[in-house]
């Protein structure tokens, strides 16, 4: 046994806001809108999408939600880690996981500029009209939940899979 | 450059619009909100919302001198109020979400000139205007199709 191993853990944080105690039409809002949004898409697909986006927006509850919801859904151990580096471990996903994670990447760093006609292409070529409009609201709506979850330090480690279906 | 799809599920489009109302309602200064929704706008480069919003901005009275110095707020000390300042810093951290976090400093400052409801609904309109950017963007929506 080692110091290390003994060593505490540090301790949990406290939110800095219940938001949605404080902005319930809000809460309400974005409850409807994840529900509109995920109509039409593979749930294993809208997985990865949402893990992928919370891992670019530093969404530590968003993490624990979605990976604890892929795991609970069948999702492997191995592609939920391989997301990090899935430029260089491709043969884990579909071509159609792959451009849906290329497109989510693009549509979250938006701030770096537009989204790439490629990378749009990629995506259109592998999803139809509405199933991609779709996904787009997707992403979107797990970026307006990394908001919620970073601005407001909402604290991982506590959700049960399935708890927010 | 033209447009990608103007498709938008019609479920998708009244939560969007749902959540953007009840932010805006929550939060209750109008102008305010505006130069929030426009500099999220501008960081995410989204030509349809700020076609749109500075219209309504300019409808809602707001000066042209804000709007002219909104993208150098920070340069701008004797433009905008301080309450605006921490709205502004607020809305910039939470729209470049990929950098970093939202840093204690900025956090604290928004929270000292907003009370725990109205800053609940200032993240909530910031995130709601991050919404409306992404799908734009995305679709690659033209601007000037927003009519008063």
């Amino acid at each position: 046994m080692t110091t290390a191993q003994e060593a505490p853990y540090a301790p949990e944080h406290s939110p800095r806001l219940h938001w949605a105690e404080h902005a319930p039409e809000v809460y309400k809002a974005m409850v409807r809108l994840d529900a509109a949004a995920r109509r039409g898409l593979d749930p294993t697909l809208l997985q990865l999408v949402k893990i992928r986006a919370s891992q670019l927006n530093h969404c530590a509850f968003c993490i624990d939600m979605h990976t604890k919801d892929a795991l609970a859904a069948g999702e492997s151990v191995e592609r939920i880690i391989q997301l990090g580096a899935w430029e260089e471990s491709r043969h884990f996903y579909t071509e159609k996981e792959l451009a849906a994670i290329e497109l989510t990447e693009a549509i979250t760093v938006l701030t770096d500029g537009f989204v790439p006609d490629e990378v749009y292409d990629r995506a259109a070529a592998q999803f139809e009209e509405a199933e991609l409009t779709q996904l787009i609201a997707a992403i979107t709506v797990i970026n307006a939940w990394n908001r919620f979850g970073v601005s407001t330090r909402m604290v991982p480690g506590h959700y049960k899979a399935g708890q927010h279906k | 450059m033209t447009v990608r799809t103007r498709v938008l599920d019609r479920g998708v489009g009244q939560a969007l619009s749902s959540l953007s109302a009840a932010a805006k309602k929550g939060l209750g200064d109008p102008a305010l909100a505006e130069l929030v929704v426009i500099r999220a706008s501008q960081l995410n480069h989204c030509a349809f919302c700020l076609d749109m919003h500075l219209a309504v901005a300019r409808e809602l009275g707001v000066s042209e001198g804000k709007l002219d110095l909104l993208a150098a707020w920070e340069e701008a000390e004797g433009v905008f109020d301080e309450r605006e300042r921490a709205a502004l810093a607020l809305t910039e951290a939470v729209t470049v979400l990929t950098e970093g976090f939202v840093p204690d400093p900025v956090y604290a400052r928004a929270a000292e000139h907003f009370d725990d409801v109205p800053l609940a609904h200032l993240i909530g309109l910031i995130t709601a205007i991050n919404n409306w950017n992404r799908v734009m963007v995305s679709r690659r929506i033209e601007p000037g199709g927003y009519r008063p």
